[in-house]
């Protein structure tokens, strides 16, 4: 009777014990969601001053332009799910990439101060963002870990929590990997 | 900054005049070294034989006598060389420093101050003795820099009540202005526990390290093998630590050969390299024109000051321009 009883007491405490770091790894990733949201709402911002500051030169990429700022209103509603956040950052991350090389065509805009200022802000926060983008893929990438892996499966499918989706990482943040590195290894 | 070339020619040809005076006094000392030595050597060898027929070879009167002889020896030779090492550190190294870069301030009796020392964080012992000399400080493109040679001691008592010193960390102390701006505190440490105990056991045992706070697991596979990093802010410590960056330090670690130790504070980077001895001072078994001599001392200036340019911090973002 007394050796049943303290193996349900060892079995109670590992399940506290993994729900709890289930619990903790799913307020990880919604905290380092908010701080992913902050610096995107930064950029935000700073698109209308972008495309207000572009749009007389850019005769040719009216298209581009109209698409980044259908994009930031769509990212701007409110209720949209983190992994329409993440979809949505990704489209207005090319497009804005679009933006920078189609301004490189442009001498006047090269040669204007206001618009070489937003691109180094926008460069900036593109670091932070990708910075955030990193943390809250360590962080899906533990949960959905814990999600997966036995025992703490059992109890993910018990408390129904679900797979997230990660950030994409942009081909400008490969590029820094060595990749000679990670043949030669 | 100066190519090695350029430097290890300055070395030969600006500094060989008091290389060659240098190298006289140098001469001077070991003869002198080696006269006394063998006074001392035949001194202690009669009193031993002397005790050792009274008392015993290893009574503890002879441990004592011992000690006493390596006491005075060692002061002896530190007496010895005391004018020559001042020497060797205005004529030599002084100009070495401002031939790598004019705006470099030095003094060979000064050090970091303890309080830039504690505040980097990465040792967290608290510290008994402080001492240091060979003090470095100006600024490299336009990157406020300091550094210098650090020894960092605390002391324990055993159960009979003696004191022992230990050594926290010796070697090179530098503090650089970071080029990105934050708020909290990075940490950088040499991956033992992972080295030791593999993947798993290893990882676990950094992630209970709660004097050290939470453990930051990045996404570049070389550096998370020879680091481990603890932070505050998970996406701070990555918008320090970028894919670029992180690959400097590991092609840095690969140069160096020695214990790397970097902390990212108030808006400064802390580096301590754990190279176990003094920098900077000068041969006295070797001659001081000696190619592999000469190079140790150019290596050593050059990559410390060289950290600014291969971690390029001088690549300042525009909003701390």
């Amino acid at each position: 009777m007394q050796i049943f009883l303290i193996i349900l007491g060892i079995v109670a405490l590992v399940m506290i014990l993994m729900y709890n770091s289930l619990i903790g790894k799913k307020n990880q990733v919604d905290n380092i969601f908010a701080g992913v949201d902050t610096v995107l709402k930064k950029r935000y911002d700073l698109i209308p001053n972008l495309v207000a500051s572009v749009e007389r030169y850019m005769e040719h990429e009216k298209g581009v332009l109209e698409n980044v700022t259908a994009l930031r209103a769509q990212a701007m509603k409110p209720n949209l799910s983190d992994d329409q956040k993440i979809a949505l950052d990704t489209k207005l991350s090319a497009a804005l990439g679009a933006i920078t090389v189609a301004i490189e065509n442009y001498p006047e805009l090269k040669a204007n101060e206001n618009v070489m200022h937003l691109q180094r802000s926008l460069s900036e926060i593109e670091e932070q963002i990708s910075a955030a983008r990193r943390a809250y893929n360590q962080a899906v990438t533990d949960l959905n870990n814990a999600i997966e892996m036995f025992p703490t499966n059992l109890i993910a499918g018990w408390m129904n929590l679900q797979r997230r989706a990660v950030f994409e990482i942009t081909i400008a943040e490969r590029q820094n990997v060595n990749v000679h590195e990670l043949f030669n290894r | 900054m100066k190519s090695l070339s350029e430097l290890t020619d300055f070395y030969y040809k600006e500094l060989y005049p008091y290389l060659e005076e240098l190298e006289k006094t140098r001469n001077h000392i070991l003869s002198q070294l080696k006269w006394y030595g063998g006074i001392g050597t035949v001194f202690f060898l009669i009193i031993a034989l002397w005790m050792g027929k009274n008392f015993g070879l290893f009574h503890p009167l002879m441990i004592a006598v011992a000690v006493g002889f390596l006491l005075i020896a060692s002061i002896a030779y530190r007496y010895l060389i005391q004018g020559y090492a001042k020497d060797f550190k205005n004529h030599i190294i002084t100009p070495l420093i401002g031939a790598i870069d004019s705006h470099l301030l030095y003094n060979p009796d000064f050090m970091i101050s303890q309080y830039l020392f504690e505040r980097s964080n990465l040792f967290q012992h608290s510290i008994d003795r402080y001492s240091g000399n060979d003090y470095v400080k100006g600024s490299i493109d336009g990157v406020p820099i300091e550094f210098s040679d650090i020894h960092a001691e605390y002391q324990t008592r055993d159960s009979k009540g003696r004191t022992q010193w230990h050594s926290l960390f010796r070697g090179l102390f530098l503090v650089a202005e970071f080029n990105k701006n934050f708020k909290s505190k990075t940490i950088i440490l040499p991956d033992q526990a992972e080295k030791t105990f593999g993947n798993l056991i290893g990882g676990w045992l950094q992630s209970i390290n709660i004097a050290r706070g939470k453990v930051i697991q990045l996404d570049d596979p070389v550096f998370e093998k020879k680091f481990v990093v603890y932070g505050e802010d998970p996406i701070e410590a990555r918008y320090i630590l970028s894919h670029s960056m992180m690959m400097r330090i590991v092609e840095f670690q690969k140069k160096i050969s020695h214990p790397l130790f970097i902390s990212f504070v108030q808006n400064h980077i802390h580096i301590a390299i754990g190279t176990g001895k003094d920098l900077f001072e000068p041969t006295v078994f070797k001659s001081l024109l000696d190619y592999k001599q000469a190079m140790e001392y150019i290596h050593t200036l050059r990559n410390t000051i060289g950290i600014i340019e291969e971690l390029k911090l001088n690549e300042k973002l525009w909003s701390k321009e």
